[in-house]
């Protein structure tokens, strides 16, 4: 028998939001305790130059951190649970990958206890932005090593009726264009559209889950088109980006009936942040993280200094909770910084883009 | 269902004269289906000196496929109603006000932003007015002669061939090198197509202007489209017409030289040769093909070929292109191209490595020359190699840039082969028999006139009808 450990802070009720500084004291002393933390963690202890149990107290001192999710891709993902856990059954909701755009995928481990809070507060924002209850859902999102189809179909099951999944795998597809094969990776979207189309055609979808170019794809074909505008209630796009100009054509011209709802998520926070509620076609499109327990930074990224609020900067992601400690990782994503909804802790995020890549190589010869 | 919020009509604005610095910046909004949209994604497009002059409104790829859809589902206009359209267009584009701009502020605009000589603007205004008056006509020359236009002729009944379009939307890729590109793609309209083109971020007031031009003529929102895009969403719109036309180098010739689709319209590498001929008496035509339309043309004289006293005829040729003054583009006087001071280093670089080994004559210390008001003119540049074959001499550049070769029948037509224009001076009737028959030759000029002698009904490079235009038999009672 092992002695179950629960701390009033970490274990708070699923629907409470803690305070800023009693959540990461709390983190602090869980994940840097010998008789809680992860072995990931506790090796790590040694190495940072500080005491996180002394030293770090806010959203801002994770900063002090090294970015450890590089070293996601080849530590042992069972070294990241956190020991405290040991003796609890179902305590693993599971272990999901980075998508692995660049290299080989980072390991995540989710533990229940996240995944229930994490649902909680998805069905209060749903709830917030008039999501209906009861429909049936198509998510074209990927499944598998993928944190985002666990979620859909936990959120389906908690809110909706039948969820209708058509998987894709978004390594392959990244595969097909590094190796320039833009028509392989044609071949593959239109592969899922077409079993879109099926569903939606038979089906009577509510919510629909779809990446940006695959939602592209789909009202490209007007006949689709007309269908998602006749019974689709809510459009939630997320997992790529999508650019202000497309998200105002959709809104305005495109589904100007339909509600269309953007989420800004990452594996490496093991949530998402949905878009605020009451924007405008033509406003920046902002995503409020679920703080604070997941928090974003927009910094200069040679500095690593916040830049000013309204101005473009890097996004820099931390996760803190019972289940996992992931801070101060810097995404390869763009943003304008935005100030938080009250009450809020770190920055929301707007019009959020791969970083820019400056000067197109002076084509030199010839005329043209 | 077009766009129609705020930001999706421009507002009328008062611009000031193009001396006035503080003027504001001319809105290049795209024109799609639904009008003008003015996007959240603009690019700045600056002068030589780097000041911004106007700002190009970027539309993602849903907007490329909306419009494009549009433009296929929309009925053209009758073939007369689209002549008298075409000509009434190029009469506004070449003599009125545009887009809030008139013809000399438009013409200042594109010189101060390409770099073009300000007369090269204003001549390539007039010839696209000719083009367009002339579209129809032109457009018909690729007719095949047992072919009718229409399936109403009364030669159909005993079963004839009908010249039919290959397509419904044509879309275009232009280039920015001259102003003059624009003169072509009309004709897709004279023969009922929809027309989608890109501009190039390097000069793309004049495809804005010219499709206003065409829109208040009559050509509806859904007959012309105005699509800048940025790289990633280019491909798009050629992906979603029936036909495209593309410029660019060997690497689109790579790219859609497969494609049935596609016209490419590659490099130039126009070419001159003397055989048994005293280049003495031609020195006029040599120094204007290569000088002419500040050398920016795909038209204009790359290579020489001479096979007498290549030495002689390059240092004539580089005292006389020498002469010429470095000036401002928008100087009434300027023959030069010029570029922003950068861009023309690297290209500086790109042809002083490339020359190693050959003989300058000019232009061998650098081309550059900074101009009043920013940016630095291009100036000539004559370089002499010592073979025929040299792989310099299919080198193109957007300025007055020659390579003198020497030739011998021993070294045959293959190093005049792969050329837009050749102008052979020669009487050697059986080497004129080789360069017709070669098929990377595309026109053949022989005797003395300039390789960038052009007229709207002969073909530039085949008729643009060849690519648009099929026959198919109508047999009918």
């Amino acid at each position: 028998m092992t002695t179950l450990h629960r701390d009033p802070v970490l274990d708070g009720p699923v629907d409470l939001i803690p305070d800023e500084i009693e959540l990461i004291e709390a983190a602090m002393r869980w994940h840097f305790d010998p008789r809680t933390g992860s072995p990931f963690w506790l090796e790590q202890a040694d190495t940072l130059g500080f005491d996180p149990r002394e030293d770090i107290h806010t959203i801002d001192d994770l900063a002090r951190f090294p970015n450890i999710v590089d070293r996601l891709r080849y530590v042992p993902a069972g070294d990241l649970i956190p020991r405290g856990y040991a003796g609890q059954d179902d305590a693993v909701y599971g272990v999901y990958d980075s998508g692995g755009t660049t290299g080989p995928p980072k390991h995540v481990v989710i533990m229940s206890d996240w995944m229930s809070r994490l649902l909680v507060r998805t069905d209060e924002e749903m709830d917030a932005r008039d999501y209906p209850r009861g429909v049936d859902w198509l998510a074209l999102a990927p499944s598998g090593p993928h944190m985002f189809g666990a979620i859909v179909r936990e959120t389906v099951r908690l809110r909706g009726r039948l969820g209708f999944m058509v998987d894709l795998d978004p390594r392959w597809v990244k595969k097909c264009i590094a190796a320039g094969r833009a028509d392989h990776a044609d071949q593959y979207a239109d592969h899922i559209v077409a079993q879109a189309r099926a569903v939606l055609e038979s089906q009577d979808i509510g919510v629909l889950i779809a990446t940006p170019p695959l939602l592209e794809r789909l009202v490209r074909d007007e006949e689709l088109r007309r269908l998602i505008a006749e019974r689709v209630q809510v459009v939630e796009w997320g997992g790529a980006h999508l650019d202000p100009d497309t998200r105002y054509l959709l809104r305005t011209e495109v589904l100007p009936h339909t509600r269309i709802i953007g989420r800004y998520g990452s594996t490496m926070v093991l949530a998402s942040a949905i878009e605020r509620d009451g924007l405008a076609p033509d406003d920046p499109c902002i995503f409020d993280s679920f703080s604070p327990f997941v928090t974003f930074r927009v910094v200069d990224p040679e500095s690593g200094e916040p830049v000013p609020y309204g101005s473009r900067g890097r996004v820099v992601m931390n996760h803190v909770s019972k289940s996992a400690l992931l801070p101060n990782n810097l995404e390869r994503d763009e943003a304008t910084r935005i100030e938080p909804p009250l009450g809020r802790v770190g920055d929301s995020v707007a019009d959020v883009s791969p970083v820019a890549v400056f000067g197109d190589s002076p084509v030199i010869e010839g005329v043209y | 269902m077009p766009a129609r919020s705020p930001s999706a009509t421009p507002p009328a604005t008062n611009r000031a004269g193009p001396t006035d610095s503080r003027a504001e910046l001319i809105e290049l909004d795209a024109l799609g289906p639904g009008g003008p949209f003015r996007s959240r994604n603009r690019l700045p497009i600056t002068d030589l000196a780097g000041l911004p002059i106007a700002e190009l409104s970027l539309v993602p790829s849903l907007y490329v496929h909306r419009a494009i859809a549009a433009l296929r589902a929309a009925e053209p206009l009758s073939t007369a109603d689209r002549l008298a359209a075409l000509a009434r267009a190029g009469e506004s584009f070449a003599t009125e006000t545009v887009a809030e701009l008139s013809v000399d502020e438009y013409s200042h605009a594109v010189s101060r932003i390409s770099g073009m000589p300000i007369s090269v603007v204003r001549h390539a205004t007039e010839t696209t007015w000719r083009a367009l008056l002339g579209a129809g006509r032109d457009a018909r020359q690729a007719r095949p002669r047992a072919s009718v236009d229409d399936w109403h002729d009364p030669a159909t009944q005993g079963g004839r061939a009908v010249w039919t379009r290959r397509g419904e939307v044509f879309a275009v890729h232009a280039a920015g090198n001259h102003p003059g590109v624009h003169a072509l793609w009309p004709q897709a309209l004279a023969l009922g197509y929809r027309v989608a083109v890109r501009p190039s971020r390097r000069e793309p007031l004049t495809a804005h202007r010219l499709i206003t031009a065409l829109r208040a003529a009559g050509f509806g929102a859904d007959q012309v489209a105005y699509l800048p895009t940025d790289h990633a969403v280019a491909d798009e719109i050629i992906k979603a017409a029936d036909l495209a036309m593309v410029y660019g180098g060997d690497d689109v010739v790579a790219k859609y030289g497969a494609d049935p689709t596609v016209l490419v319209q590659g490099p130039g590498r126009s070419k001159i040769l003397l055989a048994g001929e005293d280049w003495q008496r031609h020195l006029d035509t040599l120094v204007d093909s290569i000088g002419d339309e500040g050398g920016t043309a795909c038209v204009n004289a790359t290579a020489v070929f001479t096979d007498s006293d290549p030495g002689g005829l390059a240092a004539a040729l580089a005292e006389r292109l020498a002469a010429i003054p470095t000036l401002p583009p928008e100087d009434d006087r300027a023959v030069l191209p010029c570029q922003p001071t950068e861009q023309a280093a690297a290209l500086e670089r790109f042809l002083l490595d490339h020359a190693a080994g050959t003989t300058p004559r000019l232009g061998g210390a650098g081309i550059t020359d900074p101009v009043a008001g920013g940016g630095v003119a291009l100036r000539p540049a004559v370089f002499q190699v010592n073979r025929a074959d040299a792989a310099q001499t299919g080198i193109e550049l957007g300025f007055p840039c020659v390579w003198v070769a020497p030739w011998a029948p021993a070294d045959g037509i293959g190093p005049l082969r792969n050329s837009l224009v050749l102008t052979a001076l020669t009487h050697d009737e059986r080497l004129l028999d080789q360069l017709i028959a070669d098929p990377t030759i595309s026109n053949v000029y022989i005797g003395d006139h300039p390789t960038y002698w052009m007229r709207p009904d002969v073909p530039h490079d085949g008729y643009l009808g060849e690519f648009l235009m099929r026959t198919k038999t109508v047999l009918r009672d």
